[in-house]
């Protein structure tokens, strides 16, 4: 049975160093993942490698097509929405401007699209004509997500989508994917640095450090793992 | 004084329509383009030859001239700016270069004496006490025009909303699906179109020399620094601050401080100001 994304042995590089070793990982439809590691362990360069940002060897197949070979731009028509860590918005623009140019692939969902994201953020229905360099970090974080989601992405992959944010607005955030995945089936991957917030989210974790995965499992089998206990909830 | 006033609106219109294709390229493609000058001297001598030499009609020659601007643009990229990209110094000495190429190419072609170009428009307006030719009037709507259009196009379409999102952040508008290279590509072509539109009207206000690509090489720069990257509206607004300036030293002081202003004015923003008066922080 193919699953909706399957990730095959994916090494990347930055120049000559090898950043991420041989990860294989599976996602089925409408399941949340999360990937979880410290600061370095490559999550972020996992992520950009989905998204073609990266030199990689090994296969991504999102149900059954490979993305390997496709550009950026083309992955993103593919049907994969990305939100990055350090969001890369554009600071000059509205927020509405922001989200249109997420639509740029999507051009004839853009009235429906406008409407589902300002629907989980009704905070950027007010501050539509907003440029996004005065706003705060939760609200970056709206808009990225938002803007990821006008390109009517099947599968969403997100960033450490609580770094750096209040406690309410993280429960936000939870709050919205989950309801992204229970109302559009929306395939999710998050990453984390939390896995208090990745367990209260997801159904599987990967455990990234130095590039491999070390642990992986689902959230049931993970709560009471030594190892995870240790490393990533400091008790 | 109403002299001055018009006098200044003309040239400033005509230096916002030098400047804004300039911007253009450095704020979305991060890229000094050190030919620009060049393209509109190349440009005139285009218009030059084929409104002049083979008689074809003025619209005609302005139109072949904007074309063959696009594509100079165009290839420019493709051969130069793109092998290099990587190498933001590497792409300044060879526009430079390029620029100095193209100079000789001209003196080859038509000559090294200066030509003088048939108004595009010929008669004159009277306005007061002040004359204006028809030629330069129609530059000056032109630029409006053509600013004003340019403003719309980056506003409210897809495209040019892709243009000011890769001049932000490249790799915000790559994963939001936007195919950079393809962006750049569409910068370069307008970009030179409306340098070689621009060079029509300036080799008109002044004259067709191989070496008139310095001065509105210098007045793009200057535009672009005191401007602020990444802004129409501060472009069309320094145009007139230097045109005006311009006009003003001519008329009052001695025509030929024209342009010692302007460097002046260079060197005290880069001070006082260094992201230009209208310019955004980098983030």
């Amino acid at each position: 049975m193919m699953d909706f994304l399957e990730i095959d042995k994916l090494s990347a590089f930055y120049g000559k160093a090898k950043a991420l070793h041989e990860v294989s990982l599976t996602v089925k439809q409408g399941e949340i993942i999360a990937i979880i590691g410290a600061n370095g362990a490559g999550k972020s360069t996992f992520l950009d490698s989905i998204m073609g940002l990266t030199k990689t060897e090994g296969d991504i197949r999102l149900e059954g097509q490979s993305l390997i070979g496709r550009s950026t731009p083309q992955i993103v028509e593919s049907g994969v929405g990305y939100a990055p860590e350090r969001f890369n918005l554009f600071p000059y623009m509205s927020v509405y401007d922001n989200l249109l140019v997420g639509a740029f692939t999507a051009r004839t969902d853009i009235e429906k699209n406008i409407k589902v994201v300002e629907n989980l953020f009704p905070r950027l229905k007010e501050r539509r004509n907003q440029e996004t360099h005065t706003q705060s970090g939760g609200e970056r974080q709206m808009v990225s997500l938002g803007r990821a989601l006008m390109s009517s992405p099947r599968l969403l992959i997100v960033d450490e989508p609580t770094i750096g944010l209040a406690p309410k607005i993280c429960i936000e955030i939870a709050s919205v994917l989950k309801r992204l995945r229970d109302e559009f089936n929306t395939t999710i991957v998050i990453t984390e640095q939390n896995a208090n917030f990745a367990m209260t989210l997801a159904e599987r974790l990967y455990v990234l450090e130095s590039g491999s995965i070390k642990i992986q499992g689902s959230v049931e089998e993970l709560k009471n793992d030594p190892q995870l206990t240790e490393a990533y909830f400091g008790h | 004084m109403l002299e001055i006033i018009i006098q200044g609106v003309l040239l400033s219109g005509l230096y916002a329509l030098i400047a804004v294709g300039f911007t253009l390229i450095f704020s979305v493609g991060r890229v000094l383009n050190l030919a620009y000058g060049a393209y509109i001297m190349v440009a005139g001598y285009i218009y030059f030859y084929f409104s002049q030499l083979l008689g074809l009609p003025p619209i005609a020659g302005l139109l072949l001239a904007g074309i063959l601007g696009a594509c100079m643009g165009l290839l420019k990229y493709n051969l130069i700016v793109k092998p290099l990209k990587a190498d933001h110094i590497a792409v300044e000495i060879s526009t430079l270069i390029l620029a100095v190429v193209l100079q000789s190419a001209v003196i080859l072609c038509f000559g090294n004496s200066a030509k003088i170009l048939l108004p595009i428009i010929p008669g004159v307006i009277h306005i007061g006490n002040a004359t204006v030719t028809y030629n330069v009037l129609v530059a000056t709507i032109a630029s409006w025009l053509i600013l004003i259009g340019l403003y719309l196009f980056i506003k409210r379409t897809h495209v040019g909303r892709a243009m000011m999102a890769v001049s932000m952040d490249t790799k915000g508008a790559s994963i939001s699906g936007v195919d950079i290279d393809k962006i750049n590509m569409i910068t370069w072509g307008i970009s030179g179109f409306l340098g070689a539109i621009a060079g029509v009207f300036f080799a008109s206000y002044t004259q067709l020399s191989p070496t008139m690509w310095v001065a509105p090489l210098i007045i793009a720069i200057a535009i672009v620094i005191v401007g602020g990257i990444g802004s129409i509206i501060g472009t069309l607004v320094v145009a007139h601050i230097i045109g005006f300036m311009e006009i003003i030293s001519v008329a009052l002081i001695s025509p030929q401080l024209r342009g010692v202003f302007t460097m002046l004015l260079i060197i005290l923003v880069l001070v006082i100001r260094p992201k230009g008066l209208f310019g955004r922080e980098e983030l």
